[in-house]
């Protein structure tokens, strides 16, 4: 099934294009990466197509729904975790997550258990959110995403600022949701999109530049590396423009 | 649920951070209690008169934490987070409002049971008034989250000082508006303050003779005109704080 499908998606903001004409479809089961370098479109894109803000023009589809109208059905079934973390600050880590339970309605205890289990939470538990290093901060971000088990998990920048250690035990749990849960994620560590996506899209100002799997970037861009191909896609325009 | 779920998060989010709290409630006692003392030789202040105008005037600074609470949310990405959740529109302003009564309740207990030591009479009026009082909150939280939803945290405790200044001013406190001059007394007859003001001065000495039709009128008016708003713009701007 279609996870997401998106027809010349666009949104302006005054002066600028933040996301043109973008068409994509997403399969269900699939770990997504959007990349592009600052200022390309993601977070946007993932605002319009988490049902955040409506697009200026163009459509979006969740699991068959609009984006716009049925924004109500598609909530439930998602998850979210915003570039900037997002935690209640003086909330207690543990209180976070039962807040969030609250707000989807689940039960909270099993559903805390698991992920604190799976975060390796137990150790701040107690800890306001605001006093927790950013690492741990951005983990309970992502843990609080998770809290009514989405069936499709929205995931801006989540490595960033995390230690090696911290970002290979987030790649294993980005892996493990992989039969449940359809992930779509940016980055700005190629190596990241490398081991984790099974396809990547490259926004370029705003515009899908490509979209593939490793391998059939690779070749669209005679590159031997994703990174390369990254680079040539991103100079796309400058570089034609000078041949 | 979710409504409640969200009040005891803003009730922890208060709590953890009380100084402004403490602040709107030493003040108001603070006020009671050196007028009194001074013994001013107008009705204005006498216990009867300046409890209530006390307790409005506090309401005030409940706008202001409130504000401040609300703009500090927005400036996280945490109402963002809220924004793609199942919540609803409305649950968000309920949730606020739930969580700004028990503080509400706590200051108006604390002047009353104040101007009970100083000498008020007759006591039992504050038996209504503690009622009385909780509603006349209300327009005062709504006129918080409207403020807290349209500035940014700095400007958030300089905007709802004007509520501070207005009630002092427009309410008849501090000194009677037939003093100054008809065209006051019609801008204190069209804004809220002065109407609550009547309306609790009733409730506490049980008379209620002194509301005129037009109080009801104008303190309803305003908390459902502020309500509206509030909600509206929450949601307008709730995820977009920074
Ligand atoms: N609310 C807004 N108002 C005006 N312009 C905006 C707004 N949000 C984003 N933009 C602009 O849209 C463009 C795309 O921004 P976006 O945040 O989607 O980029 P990004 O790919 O996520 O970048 P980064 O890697 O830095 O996070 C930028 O030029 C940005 O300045
Ligand atoms: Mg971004």
């Amino acid at each position: 099934m279609t996870a997401i499908k998106t027809q010349g998606l666009t949104k302006k903001y005054k002066d600028v294009v933040a996301v043109s004409d973008l068409s994509l479809e997403i399969d269900e089961g699939e770990i997504f990466a959007l990349l592009g370098v600052n200022g390309a479109g993601k977070t946007t894109t993932i605002k319009m197509l988490s049902t955040l803000i409506p697009p200026s023009s163009g459509k979006a589809e969740i699991f068959g729904m609009d984006a716009v109208k049925d924004k109500d059905a598609i909530r439930p079934l998602m998850g979210v975790s915003p570039q900037e973390t997002a935690v209640a600050p003086a909330l207690t880590v543990k209180e976070n997550l039962e807040f969030m339970a609250g707000v989807y309605g689940v039960n909270g205890k099993s559903a805390t258990d698991e992920l604190i289990e799976r975060f390796g939470l137990s150790e701040v538990l107690g800890r306001k959110a605001k006093t927790l290093s950013g690492g741990w901060q951005r983990k309970l971000s992502l843990a609080l995403a998770l809290v009514n088990s989405p069936r499709l998990l929205f995931l801006d920048e989540p490595t960033l600022g995390l230690d090696v250690l911290a970002r290979r035990q987030l790649w294993k749990e980005v892996e493990s949701l992989k039969s449940k849960t359809t992930i779509l994620l940016t980055t700005h560590y190629i190596e990241e999109a490398e081991s984790l996506a099974t396809k990547v899209a490259m926004l370029n100002k705003g515009k899908l530049a490509a979209a593939g799997t490793v391998d059939e970037l690779k070749e669209k861009y005679g590159a031997a590396s994703l990174e390369e191909a990254f680079v040539a896609a991103a100079r796309g325009g400058d570089e034609n423009a000078n041949a | 649920m979710r409504t409640l779920n969200f009040a005891g998060r803003n009730i922890k989010e208060l709590v953890r951070d009380p100084l402004s709290i403490i602040f709107s409630l030493a003040l108001p006692l603070f006020l009671l209690f050196i007028f009194k003392q001074i013994n001013i030789p107008s009705p204005s202040y006498a216990l009867d008169n300046f409890t209530p105008g006390i307790i409005v005037f506090s309401f005030s600074f409940v706008s202001m934490f409130t504000a401040i609470l609300i703009a500090k949310d927005r400036s996280t990405s945490f109402l963002t987070r809220l924004a793609v959740s199942p919540m609803k529109p409305h649950e968000y302003v309920s949730g606020y409002v739930l969580a700004l009564l028990p503080p509400v309740c706590v200051q108006v207990v604390a002047v009353l049971a104040l101007a009970l030591i100083l000498g008020l009479k007759p006591p039992w009026g504050v038996l209504l008034a503690l009622p009385v009082a909780l509603v006349i909150s209300l327009p005062f939280i709504a006129l918080g989250i409207l403020f807290g939803s349209i500035t940014n945290e700095k400007a958030a405790s300089g905007v709802s000082s004007i509520v501070v200044q207005l009630v002092s001013f427009t309410s008849g406190m501090y000194f009677d508006r037939s003093l100054v001059g008809d065209g006051f007394a019609v801008v204190c007859e069209v804004l809220p303050f002065e109407s609550a003001l009547t309306l609790l001065k009733a409730a506490l000495n049980l008379d209620l003779s002194v509301i005129e039709p037009r109080n009801i009128i104008v303190f309803c008016a305003y908390t459902v005109a502020f309500f509206v708003l509030s909600v509206v713009l929450f949601n307008k701007n709730m995820s977009k704080g920074k």
